[in-house]
């Protein structure tokens, strides 16, 4: 590393550590001592700002904060796999004084050997790390997608494909009493006759063609061609919604960790 | 003797008025009350097991009373009573010991809460003697049904026997609860469960019609039919990415996405990725395949394996190629991240399920100069893949192209059939229109799931 | 608001703020304008620091915008306006931290609302991270706004169950068999809350906030198109669009991202008094929200333009 390198890295550390120094100082709670209540705050902005610094450049700071979280969530994820699914869902069922060992409610009445077989496929499935029996790990993994297909078949059938497929069943003359009444009531209101007409055929022309776009059976050539010209310009437009919506969410993440920065680490607002 | 009678007539003419004036007061909460005659009863009240259900619940219908809305209008609720053996007060009690019970005694309540489980049906026989009327629920002025639901599990309270005789009778109540008229009792009904649930019909006939065409059309592949899948532009530069990195002396990173390996959109990644790992290993490229799920890691690496034994360059496979990261989304992004700026890959493919990542894994690939290709199922990423990547499997062509570069009978039938399902929606679409504008209800119901 | 005014009135100077930012602002896009006409480069950073001054600004000199609920959202409001008293309503954390700026408000703005109306309210989580956040809300909003509800007799924490659509599956038929006691260890029989409910179907209404899987997909496909529960959702903004398709035969209403809540908010703040002081995250998120969309705006136009002046350029040559 560069001596200028060391020499930022020295003052950056430098600033942090003031600045837990202040923050701690004016840190009241009682729940906690200062000085681990402004540390908290202090570390939580320095990663903040250590991640955000990606945006300048790669640098220690990033690689620092990255390695971190990896390492963190790594080993919470495994310990939340353990208390949640092994202690939380199976323990209290099978075995009392399991139960009373690790401080969880026993389910009396509802013990079964089946709860063993999760077991017997989960200990399979830890067989992956052995060269002789990593086979095993197969079985209890074409049950999970086995299962998962098996469950998912009819309520994706249902409320994704039945459900969605009536509710393509529009009319496409709302409320028609004739042209005249058409011309007479003509409003461009979003309640109106004529905005209700315009979206039920946007729907229904919007369907065909995007499903006319996703099949592989036929060349897009000709009449086809066009339909799935229009199909994919529906899709860009949706894209289009889907990415602005998503603009404004990833916006009001930044907004809150800026006022994080603003409020909580440096009291400029309350 | 004339003022005599005028007065004798002015006292009787008081006397009449002032009666005639108490008897219009009095004490106005009496009277009201007094006031409200009985209501009539509601009539037809019939008794029929639920339908389409697993048992364990007793529809009850009835005709309102005609003073409820009309009439009188003096009826306010019904309420729906139950007649229940004095024996279910034994079997409650039990229950109530078996709470608080442990060890060997909770052991001996469960065996005799068993026996008297089993003991309701008979029981329920010795209507109406042994037993009273119990209300169970009350329904509001307007309502002409009610079903009366009990839970499977035998432990529970609300536990409903089936194959058991069950009596009824509704109560039209008015304000004064204690003015009511009772129907004529209903009974004996047993409820049962229905192998069939009739409302799901329609459900029923798309799965047969699509299995049988995903039969069809994976039979044929299998006996060797030509099944046409037309190009994807995405998939032909898949080829030309893999070169240009074998060209540049740089590594080629998949990534496999956040999903499990239950997930479709990870089953088709498996495929690519198993197609790419066989060119990678007949170039000679490095290839890096970061993980997020640990049995996604599994499976990725007996692809990776097998490929490179495909290619017939076995030695040239390490396990280090394939390698769990952790589950945590924004850490696997951020080392995924670090590794692209440091790895610097010629190509990016990101082929999976992907949510909120994907623009910041897109973006650092752009950045690091990579040629990328994605490809997800999941809508709402695909607009960042279409911006920041150079080649984006939209939805379903993820699937497509697992079929079309695998070329296994059994992908390539399933997509077929996938197709075909989709003319068939193309024609019900039109004809629901039409169905829709000529109020054709008949159609429109064949299509509507009810439980 | 600002904290630190260094003597000078808060007012003047938000007002002053205001008006610098938003002229340093427009006098940046200008900039960036002339530079990409002149087909220079513009740095990236730039482009960064653009973003983080647009949002920044307005969070220290606070700007604010009156909200009318859209009609997606009005339903949702009124359906939970118009069930009757005593009503059992289910709320569902299935969101993390990393989404929780954007959805919290939103499951504090439902906790409020079916509180004050007198719900019985069951909170649950389908993820692990949900459950921190719900004690937050349970804390801050439950016991700090609302202390006359009892635990057990207005509202109970179920806390969080692994299993994903697993727990769905179980609890949309029989909720003890999933959850025998709350998070606190109590079962579920002995409460209040509880009474009358054995599964999903027993419930007026389900709310589920959240945005990634499991999340309202997942509760619409296991329980309420089986049940026919009411639904209604609370969503990150990037995943709102895929469920419009839900609306309004699958689910009642939906509040899509910061602006869903801040339309939800201002519902609430309109219909009750008690709220007028209350934080609102999500109408005071919406100052910022708009500068920076108004940049990003401007960002794409000029970006467009500077984008057809160059190919014109090129054909020229």
């Amino acid at each position: 590393m560069r001596r200028t390198t060391i020499i930022a890295m020295a003052v950056v550390l430098g600033l942090f550590i003031l600045s837990w120094i202040l923050r701690s100082a004016s840190y009241v709670t009682v729940q906690e001592h200062y000085l681990i209540g402004g540390l908290k705050v202090t570390f939580s902005a320095f990663l903040t700002l250590a991640i955000l610094s990606f945006l300048y450049k790669d640098n220690p700071f990033y690689k620092f904060a990255e390695h971190l979280f990896v390492g963190v969530s790594a080993a919470f994820w495994m310990s939340m796999g353990f208390w949640t699914t092994i202690v939380g869902n199976l323990v209290p069922r099978i075995s009392q004084s399991l139960s009373e060992f690790f401080q969880v409610p026993y389910q009396p009445g509802s013990y079964n050997f089946v709860y063993f077989i999760p077991v017997i496929l989960g200990i399979m499935l830890l067989m992956r790390l052995s060269r002789n029996r990593g086979w095993l790990a197969r079985w209890p993994l074409a049950f999970i997608v086995g299962t998962t297909a098996g469950l998912n078949f009819v309520r994706y059938l249902r409320s994704d494909f039945m459900e969605q497929v009536s509710a393509t069943f529009v009319p496409l003359f709302v409320d028609w009493k004739g042209v005249g009444y058409f011309i007479s009531h003509f409003s461009l209101s979003a309640s109106g006759q004529f905005v209700a007409i315009v979206a039920n055929w946007v729907i229904f022309l919007g369907v065909i063609c995007g499903i006319i776009y996703f099949f592989f059976s036929k060349e897009h050539k000709g009449v086809f061609g066009a339909a799935s010209r229009v199909g994919i310009w529906v899709l860009m437009i949706t894209f289009g919604a889907s990415f602005g919506y998503t603009v404004m969410g990833r916006i009001s993440l930044l907004v809150g960790r800026i006022t994080f920065l603003f409020r909580d680490w440096l009291g400029w607002i309350s | 003797m004339k003022c005599k009678s005028l007065v004798i007539l002015l006292f009787v003419c008081g006397f009449f008025a002032l009666a005639a004036a108490e008897e219009g007061s009095g004490p106005p909460d009496s009277t009201h009350v007094d006031s409200i005659p009985p209501p009539t009863p509601v009539s037809m009240l019939t008794a029929r097991d639920s339908e389409n259900d697993h048992g364990h619940s007793v529809t009850l219908m009835w005709e309102l009373s005609t003073d409820d809305g009309a009439g009188q209008n003096s009826v306010l609720s019904y309420e729906i009573f139950r007649w229940v053996p004095f024996f279910m007060d034994t079997l409650q009690s039990i229950r109530d010991s078996l709470a608080g019970a442990e060890g060997t005694i909770a052991e001996q309540l469960r065996k005799r809460r068993d026996q008297a489980i089993a003991m309701i049906p008979g029981a329920h026989k010795s209507y109406p003697e042994q037993g009273g009327w119990r209300k169970i629920g009350t329904a509001l002025s307007g309502q002409s049904s009610y079903e009366d639901v009990g839970v499977k599990d035998r432990g529970s309270p609300d536990y409903m026997a089936d194959h058991t005789d069950y009596y009824y009778l509704v109560d039209a109540v008015t304000a004064d609860p204690a003015i009511r008229a009772p129907s004529e009792i209903v009974g004996p009904v047993q409820s049962f469960g229905q192998f069939f649930n009739t409302g799901r019909i329609p459900v029923f006939v798309a799965v047969l019609v699509f299995g049988l065409l995903t039969i069809l059309f994976v039979t044929r592949a299998r006996r060797g039919a030509e099944l046409y899948v037309r190009p994807l532009a995405g998939i032909e530069a898949v080829d030309d990415a893999i070169g240009r990195a074998t060209e540049m002396g740089k590594p080629i990173l998949y990534v496999l996405g956040l999903g499990s390996a239950a997930d479709i959109g990870t089953i088709a990644s498996f495929t690519i990725l198993g197609r790419v790992a066989k060119r990678v290993a007949e170039y000679q490229t490095k290839l890096i395949v970061p993980c997020y799920d640990p049995i996604v890691m599994t499976v990725a690496q007996e692809t990776v394996k097998a490929a490179f034994l495909d290619a017939g360059r076995p030695d040239d496979y390490y396990e280090d190629i394939v390698y769990f990261v952790t589950q945590s989304q924004f850490a696997y992004v951020a080392a995924v991240n670090g590794t692209m700026l440091r790895e610097l890959p010629a190509t990016n493919m990101y082929m999976g399920v992907f949510f909120a990542e994907s623009l910041i894994l897109a973006e650092t690939g752009a950045l690091a100069g990579s040629i990328q290709i994605a490809g997800t199922d999941q809508v709402a990423q695909l607009p960042f893949f279409i911006v920041a990547c150079d080649y984006t499997l939209i939805g379903e062509e993820l699937y497509a192209a697992s079929a079309y570069l695998g070329r296994e009978p059994i992908l390539l039938g399933s997509l077929k059939a996938q197709d075909y399902a989709k003319a068939a929606v193309i024609i019900l679409a039109a004809l629901g229109l039409l169905a829709a504008s000529l109020n054709w209800t008949a159609f429109i119901n064949l299509f509507s799931v009810t439980s | 608001m600002l904290d630190v005014t260094f003597g000078i009135p808060l007012v003047v100077l938000s007002d002053v703020g205001q008006a610098i930012s938003l002229l340093l602002i427009g006098g940046g896009l200008l900039w960036i304008f002339i530079r990409s006409l002149k087909a220079k480069e513009v740095d990236r950073r730039v482009v960064f620091l653009f973003i983080f001054f647009a949002v920044a600004a307005p969070i220290l000199f606070p700007i604010t915008f009156q909200e009318k609920a859209t009609p997606i959202v009005k339903k949702l409001f009124d359906k939970v306006e118009s069930l009757p008293a005593g009503s059992k309503v289910l709320i569902a954390f299935d969101f993390d931290p990393a989404m929780a700026p954007e959805v919290q408000p939103m499951a504090n703005a439902f906790t409020r609302h079916c509180l004050v109306k007198g719900y019985k309210v069951i909170f649950m989580s389908l993820w692990a991270t949900g459950q921190a956040l719900l004690t937050q809300t349970l804390e801050r909003v439950v016991k700090g706004e609302f202390p006359e509800k009892q635990e057990g007799v207005d509202y109970i924490n179920l806390g969080y169950k692994a299993g994903n659509e697993g727990v769905l599956n179980v609890i949309v038929t029989n909720f003890r068999m999933m959850f025998p006691t709350d998070v606190n260890g109590v079962p579920l029989d002995s409460t209040a809350v509880f009474d009358g409910i054995k599964s999903c179907g027993d419930l007026d209404l389900i709310i589920s906030v959240g945005g990634g899987k499991p999340g309202i997909k997942e509760w619409v496909l296991f329980v309420g198109d089986r049940v026919n529960v009411p639904m209604g959702a609370g969503v990150a903004a990037v995943v709102a669009p895929q469920l419009y398709p839900y609306y309004p035969k699958q689910l009642l209403g939906l509040l899509g991202g910061v602006k869903g809540a801040a339309e939800y908010e201002s519902e609430l703040v309109k219909h009750y008094s008690r709220f007028e002081h209350t934080d609102t995250p999500g109408l005071r998120m919406m100052g910022p929200q708009t500068l920076a969309h108004v940049v990003i705006m401007a960002f794409i136009v000029i970006g467009n333009i500077s984008y057809f002046i160059g190919r014109r350029r090129e054909r020229r040559r």
